[in-house]
């Protein structure tokens, strides 16, 4: 459903000039699950940007179901970001403002709420256990309640791909633990998962780990008898 | 929920920063309320003040002069036509001068507007000194003569009383009480005069029908003082309209004091429009400023609300919705604060004038706030739009 094609990713010019990205190529099938890792500044968070348009490619391609997205402009990126393409970051970036129950309601009014969608946005909050915290603000609640929230603001509108940056960076091994398994339960749920991270604990759950170095693919690693 | 519940909720949520950016708001429309509304009061103090110069027309007899000549000998001069006005024309005059008023300031009630004074003038002896007895109509020479002040006494109010000029009552040695007659008739002193500084303090006033009766001079007038003062009087506009459609009279426009007044207006008027619009610029830049910083300090939360799907057009929206709020409270506290700094300062700079608050500058107040703090937060949001996503992450 998605194909990377050659992509690279330059910043700056001359002296100054960083490869974030070189030449990567890679394919996500429907329910994959897919860990990117590798050392800082390799070029992890990049991949995941300009995937979904965050970021604008240096050169190659991306296509999503057999589209090319990395050249689309913002009218036609904001359609992606509306049901196909959901991010889940590691610093939550929930609106500090905004209750539980509304942040997870914000992508259902940006694409045109209606009656219902208040109960749906409930709904998702129940799937990820907070049906009780609805009510409370992102600095009422713990690192993994919040990005709880930012989970069920993810998969609200029903997307066919998650991007996951290092998303239980933030935690200890148990909260994150709780995190990884509703990524899990996401991906039997059929939903695609690019997932970048540290942690080779966390990478276990993915069907196959891409290695990046100096923004090159090193390795990549299928696991079969992943968790 | 809309987005402007959303908007509504976060400003909520955010109470003191929304006022620190309705802050510059509330300071540009209070400086432009505060000037308008002195402006208005020193309009007032200056129209009272402008009152002072009295009749705008004159209507006085067509009289014209026609030579006699013989060849090249001259044999004086005919006088021709009547020495003195029918009390009958005073409604025409009326109906011409106040329709001419209307239809330049496009007035529709048909209350009179001008001020239409008749006199009757009489040169007669008095105590055995000769001099001019006016006759008036007490409340409209009032109106003209806005200056004059009661020394002693009172004013005309009826029948048979007489007003003096300062000089008169000097000279012939009048008190009030007294009784002075002319042509056989009787009248009261009641009142004196203080001086005027004009041929009003040598002569009498006495109620118009009191003096008609005296001489035999019923249903006639010997001129017409007319006082139209406004900002946009077509006052020689009247007085040609008289001179057409009335036979036997001459109207003349007082000109040059018609057009000092009005001078004096637009000068003032200019002035003050020009410092308020300064003002709105400087404050302007102000709020441009606010409100950038405001956005700028949202950056992240704007990235965030595209990474979930938000258009450009939802989140410049959404500001601008914030923007009317912020314009709405501005432009009521902006009103308020005006308002009470003109009743502080507005005093000091016409002297004692007194303010009065005008209801009508709350919606121009509120218009202003809310153009100026959608103008200056469209632009940024616009800019902020502009960011890519990722860089918006990484700014703060």
């Amino acid at each position: 459903m998605l194909e990377v094609k050659n992509a690279s990713k330059v910043y700056g010019e001359g002296d100054t000039k960083v490869v974030a990205l070189n030449n990567v190529s890679l394919q996500v099938n429907k329910g994959d699950f897919i860990a990117v890792m590798g050392p800082s500044g390799s070029g992890k968070s990049t991949l995941l940007n300009v995937i979904g348009g965050l970021d604008r490619l240096s050169g190659g391609e991306v296509v999503l179901d057999g589209k090319r997205i990395d050249n689309l402009d913002e009218n036609a990126l904001v359609e992606i970001r509306r049901g196909k393409i959901a991010y889940v970051f590691q610093q939550y970036h929930l609106l500090s403002s905004l209750t539980a129950i509304e942040n997870v309601f914000l992508p259902l009014l940006f694409c045109g709420a209606n009656r219902e969608s208040l109960d749906k946005a409930m709904g998702i909050l129940k799937v990820v256990g907070l049906e009780n915290r609805a009510k409370h603000k992102p600095s009422q609640l713990s690192g993994g309640e919040q990005q709880r929230v930012a989970i069920a603001r993810a998969i609200v509108n029903n997307p066919s791909l998650i991007l996951a940056d290092e998303p239980t960076g933030n935690m200890d091994q148990e909260t994150g633990a709780e995190i990884l398994s509703l990524f899990d339960q996401l991906n039997t749920q059929g939903r695609s998962i690019i997932m970048v991270t540290h942690s080779p604990e966390v990478a276990k759950h993915a069907r196959e780990i891409i290695f990046l170095k100096d923004g090159q693919i090193v390795d990549r690693v299928e696991q079969k008898g992943r968790i | 929920m809309k987005l402007y519940h959303l908007v509504l909720k976060d400003i909520l949520r955010r109470k003191k920063r929304v006022l620190y950016a309705a802050l510059g708001i509330v300071i540009a429309a209070m400086t432009v309320v505060g000037i308008l509304t002195i402006a208005t009061a020193g309009q007032a103090k200056i129209y009272s003040q402008l009152e002072k110069y009295g009749a705008n027309l004159n209507v006085v007899p067509a009289i014209s002069n026609v030579d006699m000549r013989l060849g090249d000998l001259s044999m004086g001069a005919l006088m021709v036509g009547e020495n003195y006005i029918p009390e009958a024309k005073l409604p025409e005059i009326r109906q011409i001068a106040d329709g001419e008023i209307r239809k330049a300031l496009g007035i529709k009630d048909d209350v009179d507007i001008a001020t239409i004074a008749p006199k009757l003038y009489v040169n007669t002896k008095v105590k055995g000194t000769s001099l001019l007895v006016v006759g008036v109509e007490p409340k409209e020479e009032r109106k003209i003569k806005t200056w004059w002040k009661i020394q002693e006494g009172k004013y005309l109010e009826e029948r048979d009383q007489a007003l003096l000029g300062a000089q008169t009552a000097q000279l012939l040695k009048l008190n009030i009480g007294d009784k002075i007659s002319f042509n056989g008739s009787d009248a009261t002193v009641t009142g004196i005069l203080e001086e005027t500084g004009s041929s009003d303090d040598y002569q009498i006033f006495v109620p118009m029908q009191t003096l008609q009766t005296a001489f035999n001079k019923e249903g006639v007038v010997s001129s017409v003082d007319i006082r139209a003062l406004c900002n946009a009087c077509p006052v020689e506009i009247i007085a040609d309209s008289i001179n057409q459609n009335i036979t036997g009279v001459r109207a003349l426009a007082v000109k040059q004091v018609a057009e000092t007044e009005m001078g004096m207006m637009d000068k003032m008027n200019k002035f003050m429009l020009a410092l308020a619009g300064i003002t709105l610029v400087i404050g302007a830049f102000g709020v441009v400023n606010t409100m950038m910083t405001s956005v700028h300090e949202r950056i992240k939360d704007i990235g965030i609300m595209r990474a979930v799907g938000a258009s450009r057009r939802q989140i410049i929206k959404a500001f601008i919705y914030e923007a009317v709020i912020i314009g709405i409270v501005g432009g009521i506290f902006g009103y308020l604060a005006g308002t009470l700094v003109a009743y502080g300062v507005g005093p000091l700079v016409f002297e004692g004038t007194a303010i009065n608050y005008v209801p009508q500058y709350l919606p121009l107040s509120l218009l202003l706030a809310i153009f100026v703090a959608v103008v200056s937060t469209a632009y940024p949001a616009f800019r902020a739009t502009t960011v890519k996503v990722s860089d918006s992450f990484r700014s703060l």
